[in-house]
């Protein structure tokens, strides 16, 4: 399904490329992050950009957006003509380049149109007022342009994802003269659920019908081989290949180019679930679920999964410790905890051993100043030392062995955390449940926005955590994590568990049971139709 | 692991190029190596501190290194050294920033000759109450900040100005002087050359740098300072820890202030509001020491002592007294921008 309007081969001859990047390369220190890159994006092309975390993605965004400046010796070319370096963001602005970044960037108690404009305002009279009606209307043009209609006075917070998208869409495609542009964007498609993503794919389709150029940086490889034209892998700061048509490749090919080797794809392993529980859930109500009973096995490891906002998000983090629900009781560990007390901090949940990881590492998983050993260890810092004394010997212990066991890269156990790539750190968080041999897992997104190298290791240290007789919950909207680990899925709709798989998992019966009709409904559908 | 994953451990591949990375060393046992930058980051305060003794050696010879300079150094900054470490136990817990500290410090110092020398108080049980009355004030800033959720600098700047008030009105704005009783022992007591409550300090100091670095209580302290939700969701009971700092703050406040005005023999409380900027410049400037980018005891310590040489050093020079505004005002500015680069270096 290439959308674009490019042919995906070279054009004898013809040097008009939207965007051409020759001999690119950049230092930090000792450090040399992007070598000699050479990049082509065609008029009308839809282009991918892959590689691992740490390949120099975000350095070569960095510098097509003027923020880093490159080494002597390179070219940014558009439309033939050269910019400067660093890109300076009004030339940039001028050549119709703009960037939507993975968090879209939008001010969210700010209103549609003032985001959009953002930078743009257009002031009159002798008081420099902003003409407000002016600049609705500018914005209304655009989201008309986009085929999108959404209230262009409404705080930006208050819209969904998709609407979000298309908002940051706007604002980047504003000034594009028709038939002109290119707009990069930068893992732009990871808050998306399924739905929002095909809607997205339309809005890119869009653009390239009216002849802008896109550059889609992703760890989706499925989006990637489906939807672009061409694609460039980036490994270790340096091109691998460059403009492969992505009819020729398939995501086994592109994984072998980004990580230089083969990698057997995950395929599922035999359950480890023993008769015995690991932990129970009764009568838990919180958010939209009502009343959920739930018992997970030693060894086994249970799919939560759904539309976002579905509920199954809620359930994790009250099972985690992190949202106190209206009523419940989870039994673990020969403790009971009530799910509904007011609680300073999650101290019962990890004595009774409940290990939680949050979808926002940074956030709620790692303190970022502090090292990976002091993070690692943080859990058992009061019960595995003295009062008087953290003691050195078992935090070394704990994390030379998750290091290793994890392959954290570098293997200094003295690195602040945010010095670690974000596949890094997710083994981080993750390690630091899983030092303390946890009773109960509760994953949230564990894979999320890791490279492909660090989703293989995750995967597996879970695995290895359910058969040592760890119980595991993973709440996560990504089907191939689930098929992969998972012994049951639980899809949840509008707070209530709507179908249950098991045995063979596979994607495409976890999407279908996520986004499909209903089982109940089906059945009647059967009924009515019988 | 599948041959495939071995192949990758085993593959000797590039250090992945971004971040820029330090280079991979064992987990356990890193190799040792002379990082010069990393030397310098953390010591040089205290290269800036020799070469400033140096200068003033030279510029004023016969005048800076004799023993009494020495002695005005490190006699003198005791009182400074309590209310930093009092601050520090807040800002470590990522309370931004407790404003009340000199007050405190100077409500319980006027309290004890007050209540001795005004009510005929017996000293003993006076320093009592100030220390009570100190801990009461810290608990009273937790409760507004911790339980009831209120602005941290409106509380702290509130209560502050409440309290150097309440300080003012117990002595009638006066200087209240504590008669000679033994009780001055405790401060006056000379140990090669200096007061004791220079070692007082110094104890204070060492004991603090301990919790923090070698304690489960001091790691959670550093951690909540990091982040409260991640400590939160790791077990650590963040509310209790700070309202523990508040409280412990009031207590450092209330010994240092008992040591001091047993130490001066008296307390006016008018001298509280001086104390604030020094306070605080010593404290941003202890994050360029020892520990970079982190506020720490020790560093703290330094950047007090070397704060006062610098203007001690000046003033010698025939400089007048507003050269400790300029110097402490322009070491906080320089101190906070040195802090937050260091910190933004390391994350």
């Amino acid at each position: 399904m290439a959308i674009s309007q490019a042919d995906g081969t070279e054009r004898p001859g013809a040097a008009r490329h939207r965007l051409e990047v020759a001999h690119l390369s950049k230092t930090f220190g000792p450090a040399r992050v992007l070598r000699d890159i050479q990049l082509a994006v065609a008029p009308g092309e839809l282009h991918g950009l892959v590689g691992q975390n740490g390949c120099g993605k975000s350095t070569l965004v960095k510098i097509l957006t003027g923020v880093y400046t490159p080494d002597p010796g390179g070219s940014v070319v558009v439309d033939g003509r050269r910019l400067r370096t660093p890109v300076q963001p009004m030339e940039q602005r001028e050549m119709g380049v703009s960037v939507v970044h993975q968090n879209l960037g939008l001010v969210d108690d700010h209103t549609v149109w003032e985001n959009v404009r953002l930078g743009r305002y257009q002031a009159r009279g002798p008081f420099r007022k902003i003409n407000s009606r002016a600049e609705r209307d500018a914005v209304a043009a655009v989201l008309a342009r986009l085929g999108r209609t959404i209230d262009v006075t409404a705080p930006a917070g208050t819209l969904g994802a998709e609407d979000r998208a298309t908002v940051a869409i706007a604002r980047a495609m504003q000034d594009h003269r028709p038939g002109g542009g290119l707009i990069i964007f930068d893992e732009s498609t990871r808050a998306l659920g399924k739905t929002a993503r095909g809607r997205f794919f339309e809005l890119v389709r869009s653009l390239i019908d009216g002849g802008a150029s896109v550059l889609l940086i992703s760890h989706q490889l499925e989006e990637i081989v489906e939807a672009t034209d061409r694609v460039t892998v980036l490994r270790d700061g340096q091109v691998v290949e460059t403009g492969i048509p992505t009819r020729d490749i398939d995501e086994a090919g592109l994984t072998r180019l980004m990580l230089g080797r083969h990698l057997v794809s995950h395929s599922r392993v035999d359950s480890h679930a023993r008769d015995e529980a690991a932990a129970s859930v009764r009568g838990l109500s919180v958010g939209q679920v009502r009343g959920l009973d739930l018992t997970v096995k030693h060894g086994e490891i249970v799919g939560l999964t759904g539309l976002m906002g579905s509920g199954f998000e809620e359930l994790a983090e009250a099972l985690g410790g992190a949202r106190r629900a209206q009523s419940g009781d989870l039994t673990v560990g020969g403790r009971t905890l009530s799910l509904s007390a007011r609680r300073a901090s999650t101290e019962h949940f990890v004595r009774a051993g409940v290990g939680y990881l949050p979808e926002r590492r940074l956030d709620e998983g790692l303190a970022a100043e502090m090292t990976v050993a002091e993070n690692m260890t943080l859990p058992r810092v009061r019960t595995k030392g003295s009062r008087l004394r953290t003691g050195r010997a078992w935090q070394a212990e704990e994390a030379s062995t998750m290091i290793a066991k994890l392959d954290i890269k570098p293997p200094r156990a003295d690195a602040p955390v945010g010095t670690l790539s974000g596949g890094n750190q997710q083994k981080v968080v993750l390690a630091k449940w899983l030092a303390g041999t946890p009773n109960l897992l509760v994953l949230r997104e564990p894979t999320q926005a890791v490279d492909v190298g660090a989703r293989h290791d995750i995967i597996d240290a879970i695995r290895a955590a359910a058969k040592a007789g760890c119980g595991v919950l993973v709440a996560s909207i990504d089907a191939a994590d689930l098929a992969v680990l998972c012994d049951r899925v639980l899809v949840f709709r509008n707070g209530a568990v709507t179908g249950e798989l098991s045995g063979e998992l596979d994607q495409d019966s976890i999407i279908h049971a996520t986004f499909g009709v209903p089982q109940d409904e089906k059945a009647q559908e059967e009924r009515w139709a019988g | 692991m599948d041959a495939a994953r071995q192949e990758q451990r085993e593959t000797p591949g590039a250090a992945s190029p971004e971040p820029p990375e330090p280079p991979a060393a064992p987990a356990a046992k890193p190799p040792p190596r002379l990082d010069v930058r990393h030397v310098a980051s953390r010591y040089a305060v205290i290269g800036v501190w020799v070469i400033m003794i140096v200068i003033y050696w030279i510029a004023e010879p016969g005048v800076f290194m004799t023993g009494s300079t020495f002695t005005s150094i490190f006699t003198g900054q005791y009182a400074l050294v309590f209310m930093t470490m009092a601050l520090l136990c807040t800002i470590i817990v990522g309370e931004f920033v407790d404003l009340s500290v000199p007050s405190v410090f100077g409500f319980a110092a006027t309290i004890v000759p007050v209540l001795v020398t005004n009510h005929h108080w017996g000293v003993w049980p006076a320093a009592i109450v100030a220390v009570i009355g100190a801990i009461a004030c810290g608990a009273v800033n937790a409760v507004l900040v911790v339980v009831l959720g209120v602005n941290t600098i409106v509380v702290t700047l509130g209560m502050g100005t409440l309290l150097t008030g309440l300080a003012l009105w117990m002595s009638d704005l006066n200087t209240v002087v504590l008669q000679p009783s033994g009780f001055e022992k405790i401060g006056t007591f000379t140990i090669g050359g200096l007061y004791i409550s220079f070692y007082y300090g110094i104890a204070g100091v060492l004991a603090f740098a301990y919790v923090l670095g070698f304690t489960p209580l001091g790691r959670h302290m550093r951690f909540v300072g990091a982040s409260r939700e991640v400590s939160r969701l790791s077990g650590v009971r963040v509310n209790r820890i700070r309202f523990g700092s508040y409280v412990a703050a009031g207590a450092i406040s209330g010994v240092g202030a008992v040591i001091t005005v047993a130490t001066l023999g008296s307390y006016s409380a008018e001298s509280s509001d001086s104390y604030l900027l020094p306070v605080f410049a010593a404290v941003f400037l202890g994050t360029a020491v020892i520990h970079p980018g982190r506020f720490n005891p020790i560093g703290t310590w330094i950047g007090v002592y070397f704060l006062f040489t610098g203007i001690l050093g000046l003033e010698d020079l025939g400089l007048q007294q507003w050269v400790s505004d300029v110097f402490y005002g322009g070491a906080l500015v320089v101190a906070v921008t040195i802090s937050t680069l260091l910190r933004r270096r390391s994350t």
